[in-house]
């Protein structure tokens, strides 16, 4: 139960953080600024920024919790295993 | 400069480049290939591709001939919001992977309609497949046009010309170099299309006397003053938050149907490689893309600030122009062969997926006992009959490249997005929902297309119509809403029982999430399934509201 309510989280909590990252656009254009940064305006340089380094930063993170829930589904699949034997014998 | 027409002075010397880059993609193919004796090896490269190779050949694949021709084009007409609309497209294989992409690579999936065979029956399958086939062929098309336009517009070969002859010689190096052969040389051609953008894009820059022309994808800001002076509107966003978010439904969903992305995430040698080649891809295509934006910026400036005057029609070769009037003929010669490079890989990327959907989920699905040599030999014919088909379409080319392909995202969007990431994630999906969804929803979108019936769109605004944002806002969720209702309703009629196949439907779902054994709670959340629906709902209605443009 619990490797599955993680992967089910994961994927979807990971989903949103990517598509509010690659759509940092949308959020500006609700809540525009005049605001400068690195000598760009705000609402062009942060999309660009994040779309690329906040996107880079997401798939490492992804990545290794993907990597560790497949691990324990593995887990759970062999502690599984293990009691059918013990039922068995 | 009005009316000029883009040239090089020495067509001989961009043939000789070009011949010379052929050369390199032909060996790599031919020695990549000698190994291909399954339909395995042909269309995933034997799944045992490396994670950098994989994460670059992702990335070139993704990267189309739109990168040197079309975009910067756009940027010249839209200016900042298709810079944003563009962001996005970055997400394309991250989401492929965490979505679905490693369960369909434990499933051993050629294709992503080959999922959706296992899952929803050989009906539902082969209406995918034909969907995707379309998907694939407007999107070969719109590279056989810019590579034929390319060789038309710098070389002076006339466009016909060079559609058959260049044609040939690419679809000929598909067929004989496979997946192995294509990744392989994905990877090369990543590192073309980077040096070839990137490289040359600084020396503009230093010519037109920026400061950070050292690394031109993010250091143009001493330019940003005299942007604003010249063009104040150029950072504008105009248009409204609706326009920003129906992004998501057409290009963000709309990438995950697409078969040539989610292809690559099988290629990887294990879902531990598959996530690594994501990391990859994520830095690779973020340089690229924003070295885009640089240039779409620089060729703006220059229009602005220079004394530089790009005709419309000439919109698309902004690139090479910006190439052709600071930097030597030779660098605009190498950069013919990066933006060669990107079409290439493309296509390569299209054709493989039409040879996989032909021979594996229609005619392996029709005839399931053909032997594997059989089924090799028809996936070799399928991929050169798919690049003959995009030569003969591309005789008579719409006005269109880059919009063409994006409207075929949304497409995808439709039509196969949902039906994977539903059958993925809820077991109560069933083939009933899944025809419904592909079919209705896949004719809503090429109905309110501007392409079949110009007075039935959404917004009347032609690029955000052609682009397919208003068409996909609209049929997506429609597409997500008739699957899980009508899937749901299915279950619960009797009589329907002996048409769907539950129990194997669930086995599948358990097994490629890694489960060995069989719960009921796992992915048959109705409260998941209704949220969905109320979301879709609601979207659907505000693409139906008036879109102010």
């Amino acid at each position: 139960m619990k490797a599955y309510k993680k992967e089910v989280q994961f994927t979807i909590w990971m989903t949103l953080a990517f598509i509010l990252v690659g759509n940092v656009g949308l959020i500006f254009s609700i809540f525009p600024t005049d605001a400068m940064i690195f000598g760009f305006p705000a609402m062009y340089i942060v999309p660009i920024l994040m779309g690329w380094f906040g996107v880079f930063i997401l798939t490492l993170v992804a990545g290794k919790i993907g990597n560790r829930i497949d691990d324990e589904i593995d887990r759970e699949n062999e502690s599984l295993s293990e009691s059918d034997e013990v039922k068995g014998v | 400069m009005e009316g000029q027409s883009w040239q090089l002075d020495n067509p001989i010397l961009g043939l000789v480049v070009i011949a010379l880059t052929f050369l390199l993609f032909y060996v790599v193919g031919y020695i990549s290939n000698r190994k291909s004796s399954s339909a395995k090896d042909l269309y995933v490269g034997g799944a045992n591709v490396g994670a950098i190779t994989n994460g670059l050949a992702m990335a070139a694949t993704y990267m189309s001939l739109a990168t040197f021709l079309g975009i910067t084009a756009l940027i010249l007409q839209l200016q900042v919001p298709f810079i944003m609309l563009w962001i996005q497209l970055i997400l394309a294989i991250p989401l492929i992977t965490i979505i679905y992409g490693t369960s369909l690579r434990r499933m051993g999936a050629f294709s992503p309609t080959h999922f959706i065979r296992d899952r929803y029956g050989v009906t539902a399958s082969i209406i995918a497949a034909l969907f995707m086939i379309l998907v694939s062929i407007m999107y070969a098309l719109g590279q056989m046009i810019g590579i034929a336009v390319t060789f038309e517009t710098l070389l002076g070969i006339p466009y016909v010309t060079g559609l058959f002859i260049f044609g040939f010689i690419i679809v000929g190096y598909i067929t004989i170099g496979g997946m192995a052969g294509a990744t392989n040389n994905a990877a090369i051609q990543m590192v073309i299309i980077a040096l070839m953008f990137i490289l040359p894009l600084g020396a503009i820059m230093k010519a037109i006397g920026a400061e950070g022309w050292y690394f031109p994808p993010l250091l143009y800001a001493d330019m940003v003053p005299a942007m604003l002076e010249s063009l104040p509107t150029f950072f504008d966003y105009q248009f409204s938050p609706k326009w920003y978010f129906s992004i998501i439904p057409a290009l963000t969903i709309g990438a995950l149907g697409l078969p040539h992305l989610a292809m690559r995430v099988y290629t990887a040698s294990s879902l531990k490689s598959a996530r690594s080649a994501m990391v990859w891809f994520a830095f690779i295509l973020g340089l690229v893309f924003s070295a885009t934006y640089a240039m779409g910026f620089v060729g703006v400036f220059a229009t602005a600030t220079q004394g530089i005057t790009i005709s419309e029609a000439d919109a698309d070769k902004l690139t090479i122009i910006l190439n052709l009037v600071y930097n030597p003929e030779w660098v605009t010669a190498l950069v013919i062969a990066g933006a060669i490079s990107a079409g290439l890989s493309t296509l390569s990327g299209n054709l493989l997926a039409i040879g996989a959907l032909i021979s594996q989920d229609i005619i392996a699905t029709l005839k399931p006992n053909i032997s594997q040599r059989v089924s090799l030999r028809i996936g070799f014919v399928a991929i050169f009959l798919g690049g003959i088909a995009s030569i003969l379409l591309a005789i008579e080319p719409p006005a269109f490249l880059v919009v063409s392909i994006l409207w075929a995202f949304g497409l995808a969007g439709v039509t196969n997005a949902p039906l994977i990431i539903v059958g993925v994630w809820w077991k109560e999906a069933n083939k009933f929902g899944a025809i419904a969804a592909s079919v209705v929803g896949g004719i809503i979108y090429i109905v309110v297309s501007p392409f079949v019936f110009p007075s039935i769109v959404l917004t009347g605004h032609s690029v955000t119509d052609g682009m397919g944002l208003s068409g996909a806002m609209l049929a997506v969720p429609i597409s997500f809403i008739l699957l899980i209702v009508v899937s749901y309703i299915t279950n619960r009629i009797p009589g329907l029982a002996s048409k769907l196949t539950k129990q194997s439907d669930i086995e599948l779902i358990e097994r490629i999430h890694g489960w060995t054994d069989i719960k009921s709670y796992r992915y048959n959340s109705t409260i998941g399934a209704g949220i969905t629906v109320l979301i879709s709902a609601g979207v659907a209605i505000w693409a139906l509201m008036p879109w102010g443009m």
